[in-house]
C-alpha cells in the first residue's frame, strides 16, 4: 500500500472554487482528462447538499509491461462521487479507478473548505494497492509506478485548476470593474 | 465542456451541464448565505424551493442525456464495473468531515 497526501490554498472564496469545479475539463494542463459524463445527481430537498456522480475517461500512456501482464488499454475510466454542502461549505470528492480494478485500486479523497472568505484549503489524499495476492516485487512494481503517475496528475491538476479559477473569476471582476 | 464518452451523447451532455450550471450558479451563494442569517425552517424551505426547480429546468434533458450515457457505458461493458465499483463502495451518504468551525 502506498499513501499520497497535500494540502494547498486557493486564492479564491470557497464558492467560486466550487463554481470552477465543474468547468475544469478540458484543461491543457490536464490533457488525461478526455470525457465527462454525469451518472447520477440529486440534490437533497432537506439539507440542500448535492451528490454527483460522474464517470471520468482518461488517456495515458501505460507502461507496455501493465499492457502485456493485465490486458489493459491506454483508455482508463474513474468513478468519482461528490458531495457539495453549501450550508456546512465543504466539498468532498471520493474517485476510484473502474479499470484495472481487479488488479489495483486508486482510492483518492479531496475536500475543499473555506479558511478565510477569499482562500480555499484544497486537501487530497491517496491509497494505492495491489489487489491480488501478487509476486512481491510485481506488486511493489506496480503500485510505484501508480503513486508516479498519481503525483504527475495532481500536480498537472493543480495548476490546470488555477488557470480555470483564474480565467473564470478574473474576467468577470474585470467586466464587474469596467 | 468537455465530451461525453459517445460522441452521440455530447450534444446532450452539453445541454445538460449547460443547465446544471446555470442552476448551480445561482443556487449556491444563496445557500451559503441562508446558512448564515436563516433558521433551520427557512433553509429547508429554500432547498426544497430550489431542488424542484433543478428538477423543473433540467428534468427532461437530464432524461434524455441519462439513457444516451446508459448505453454507452453498456456497450462499452463499463455499466458492470460501475455497479462492481457501487457495490464495493456506495458513497451514498456524504463522507463524514472534520468539526468546522464557524465563519
Amino acid at each position: 500500500m502506498h499513501f499520497f497526501s497535500q494540502t494547498f490554498k486557493y486564492d479564491h472564496p470557497w464558492s467560486h472554487v466550487i463554481i470552477g469545479m465543474w468547468h475544469k475539463y478540458p484543461n491543457p494542463h490536464c490533457t488525461h482528462v478526455v470525457t465527462v459524463d454525469v451518472v447520477d445527481r440529486s440534490v437533497d430537498p432537506e439539507t440542500g447538499i448535492v451528490r454527483t456522480e460522474r464517470v471520468l475517461g482518461c488517456k495515458q500512456k501505460t507502461p507496455a509491461w501493465i499492457v502485456k501482464l493485465f490486458g489493459g488499454s491506454e483508455d482508463a475510466f474513474v468513478r468519482e462521487v461528490s458531495y457539495i454542502d453549501p450550508t456546512a461549505q465543504t466539498a468532498t470528492i471520493t474517485s476510484v479507478n473502474l479499470s484495472l480494478s481487479q488488479f489495483a485500486t486508486c482510492l483518492e479523497r479531496i475536500q475543499y473548505i473555506p479558511t478565510s472568505p477569499c482562500q480555499t484549503s484544497f486537501s487530497q489524499t491517496a491509497e494505492i494497492q495491489a489487489r491480488m495476492a501478487m509476486w512481491r516485487s510485481m506488486a511493489d512494481k506496480m503500485e510505484s509506478w501508480l503513486v508516479q503517475r498519481f503525483e504527475q496528475n495532481a500536480r498537472l491538476g493543480k495548476a490546470g485548476f488555477s488557470d480555470v479559477l483564474r480565467a473564470m473569476w478574473e474576467t468577470k471582476q474585470h467586466e464587474v470593474a469596467s | 465542456m468537455a465530451h461525453s464518452l459517445s460522441p452521440e451523447c455530447t450534444p446532450l451532455k452539453h445541454a445538460y451541464d449547460s443547465c446544471f450550471n446555470s442552476w448551480f450558479e445561482g443556487y449556491l451563494e444563496p445557500a451559503i448565505a441562508n446558512s448564515q442569517k436563516l433558521s433551520e425552517g427557512q433553509r429547508n424551505e429554500y432547498a426544497k424551493r430550489k431542488a424542484e426547480e433543478f428538477e423543473q429546468n433540467c428534468g427532461a434533458v437530464w432524461g434524455k442525456y441519462k439513457e444516451c450515457v446508459q448505453k454507452a457505458l453498456k456497450d462499452r461493458g463499463l455499466d458492470e464495473l460501475l455497479e462492481q465499483a457501487r457495490q464495493d463502495n456506495p458513497l451514498r451518504t456524504p463522507p463524514s468531515s472534520q468539526p468546522r468551525r464557524s465563519p
